[in-house]
């Protein structure tokens, strides 16, 4: 079945372009935290960096101008804690205005906050936070997609924390037993929960196969690779084959920046000025090594 | 099918649900119905359209969820099964996946009440506290088995999510001729006129507080018996009416928590618009697990059984 073109196929990013991409997304990202007063769920937020730029700018069919399309991808962000990272990726795709995110995050009435809200912001698919949601209203939408015989993909993405709900092992058994071969759900496999390390407290190890022994379609790759996640997201099942894909992206909770890496401290937080600059600095020597 | 009837007949609630959707199906082409492994009585809307028709298993939450997300893609989803469970083990996908966005689920389901002799797993008896606390959700709570399908009917076009309680729904008194009262969803009935008291109730208990109007009037105690079936949002204008018109005498009576149900939004709306009564005195099921018995016998257990809903009448018309 032929997808549907809303994006701009003719001039695809390049890898390169698209880690550019990832690296302002970063940026912006750091900047929010440098000046929104309260706590910004900044490691999980650089963890889905890479993951939410191929999305936004490679793999979803979307449309900022005509976000009702009816046959545009749908996308469900899971891990709603990081909505602020969504909202850029969507602001650097054209949905909104990156300078109307940073002015108003977390201010009275604004539409951008911790966890996003659909009839706050009805650029976003779904209104979501509490962990363990996104799957099953995906599974909704995609036997809705189903049921209309439209072609588009719905793809969502969770934390590998967030897989500990149960509802995400029931909206799992759903989408296989209706075969659900439109639905993608990317995981960002950071290893970290809010006060642990995974497999310190909670073993999700063997964690691919679980999913494989849900009846889904497993693909595991380096989720800071943009090349793996291009060719991820190249090489899905086309949306009418009846097997649900999962994506398992190892990531590193706070990547790109040294003193966040793989730090519990980082799980939510706030730089101050001097942070900024520490912050700034690191993701930028970061980058260089990653281009040697 | 169309259903057939007689008044005072017995009749299967649930097969109104079925036929109900089964119409419903041919009208509406974006109406789905889900269940998790709930609905012998779905079978007919299941046969007619098979891929609108979702059974997850035993999963509420994943159940609520998905319906949910029909929605959002606009769908009608209607969800079909046990209450206890669809009101408690999935009460937060029902509050954050379908109440917060506002989102048109029906939620449509049976063992409202100390009904089915399952004991307390198998009891819904807290969830019209619980869906009543919920933004945008209406709530009802149906006796008559006729009007589950009028009430089903109306809230196909009703923007937001909406509760529909029924009891077993396995043999059911058909209580009104058809025609007989206006049935809109938000107001109350007047199931009985009568100006020496009014009792409020709803659902299962409807029937019992007639047969208590009716035994009162023997002794010439003119006792008026209000359905109100929609607990969400309240028919405030109705309650203030009963209590210009009855003496300011309410009863309350219903198979739900004493606290937390109808009483407690007649209450609220009596203290909120400084309605005067002369009496007041809710029956309902008191803090505890209830155990195991027949309907009626839990009732009377309980203490709010048909001797004691005429005895409460009794003692709010003798109150000076």
């Amino acid at each position: 079945m032929a997808q549907p073109s809303l994006q701009n196929t003719e001039n695809p990013h390049t890898v390169e372009e698209l880690e550019n991409l990832a690296f302002e997304l970063r940026s912006k990202l750091l900047h929010l935290c440098g000046t929104y007063e309260g706590a910004v769920h900044i490691g999980g937020d650089l963890s889905s960096a890479d993951i939410l730029t191929a999305l936004f700018h490679h793999g979803l069919h979307v449309d900022p101008t005509d976000i009702a399309n009816p046959t545009r991808d749908r996308f469900l962000l899971s891990k709603g804690h990081a909505a602020v990272c969504m909202y850029i990726a969507m602001s650097m795709r054209g949905f909104f205005s990156y300078d109307g995110i940073v002015d108003t995050y977390g201010q009275l009435d604004s539409a951008y906050g911790m966890h996003p809200c659909k009839v706050q912001l009805p650029g976003v698919e779904a209104s979501t936070g509490s962990l363990g949601h996104g799957l099953p209203l995906a599974v909704g939408m995609a036997l809705s997609a189903r049921g209309r015989g439209e072609s588009h993909r719905v793809v969502t993405l969770m934390g590998d924390g967030e897989t500990g709900e149960g509802s995400v092992w029931e909206a799992a058994m759903a989408a296989n037993s209706y075969e659900l071969g439109n639905l993608v759900a990317f995981i960002d496999r950071n290893r970290q929960l809010m006060t642990s390390f995974d497999e310190e407290r909670v073993f999700l190890e063997p964690y691919t196969d679980k999913w494989a022994a849900f009846g889904w379609n497993v693909v595991h790759i380096d989720g800071h690779d943009m090349g793996a996640l291009v060719q991820a997201i190249d090489a899905l099942p086309a949306s009418d084959s009846r097997k649900p894909t999962v994506v398992v992206c190892e990531t590193v909770k706070g990547k790109g920046v040294d003193f966040m890496e793989r730090n519990l401290a980082w799980h939510a937080g706030s730089l101050g000025a001097a942070d900024l600059d520490r912050a700034m600095a690191a993701l930028q020597a970061s980058r260089e090594k990653e281009s040697v | 099918m169309p259903v057939t009837f007689t008044f005072g007949e017995m009749l299967s609630a649930r097969s109104v649900i079925g036929t109900t959707l089964a119409e419903l199906g041919e009208d509406y082409d974006n109406l789905w119905v889900l269940t998790p492994d709930i609905g012998a009585t779905l079978v007919e809307f299941r046969d007619k359209y098979p891929e609108r028709f979702v059974d997850v298993g035993l999963a509420e939450q994943a159940c609520v969820g998905v319906a949910a997300g029909l929605a959002y893609d606009g769908n009608i989803p209607v969800v079909s099964g046990m209450l206890p469970f669809l009101s408690m083990r999935a009460l937060e996908q029902v509050r954050s996946d379908v109440c917060y966005p506002n989102l048109p689920v029906k939620i449509i389901g049976t063992h409202g009440g100390l009904v089915g002799n399952g004991g307390s797993t198998h009891y819904a008896v807290e969830d019209l506290a619980l869906m009543c606390a919920l933004t945008n959700m209406t709530v009802t709570s149906i006796g008559d088995p006729l009007m589950v399908g009028e009430v089903i009917r109306q809230s196909m076009t009703m923007q937001g999510p909406i509760y529909i309680r029924l009891a077993v729904g396995k043999k059911d008194k058909v209580l009104y001729e058809p025609g007989e009262h206006e049935i809109r969803i938000g107001k109350g009935i007047i199931a009985r006129q009568g100006t020496d008291a009014t009792i409020f109730t709803h659902g299962t208990v409807v029937a019992q507080a007639l047969d208590a109007a009716a035994e009162l009037a023997k002794d010439g105690h003119s006792v008026r018996v209000v359905d109100m079936f929609t607990l969400k949002p309240i028919d405030e204008e109705l309650i203030a009416q009963c209590a210009a018109e009855t003496g300011g005498r309410f009863v309350i009576v219903e198979d739900h928590l004493a606290y937390g149900g109808l009483a407690s939004r007649v209450a609220d709306v009596v203290a909120d618009r400084g309605i005067h009564l002369t009496a007041f005195e809710r029956l309902g099921i008191p803090q505890v697990y209830a155990g195991f018995g027949e309907d009626e016998e839990l009732r009377d257990k309980h203490g709010y059984g048909l001797a004691a809903t005429i005895a409460a009448t009794q003692r709010v018309i003798a109150a000076a």
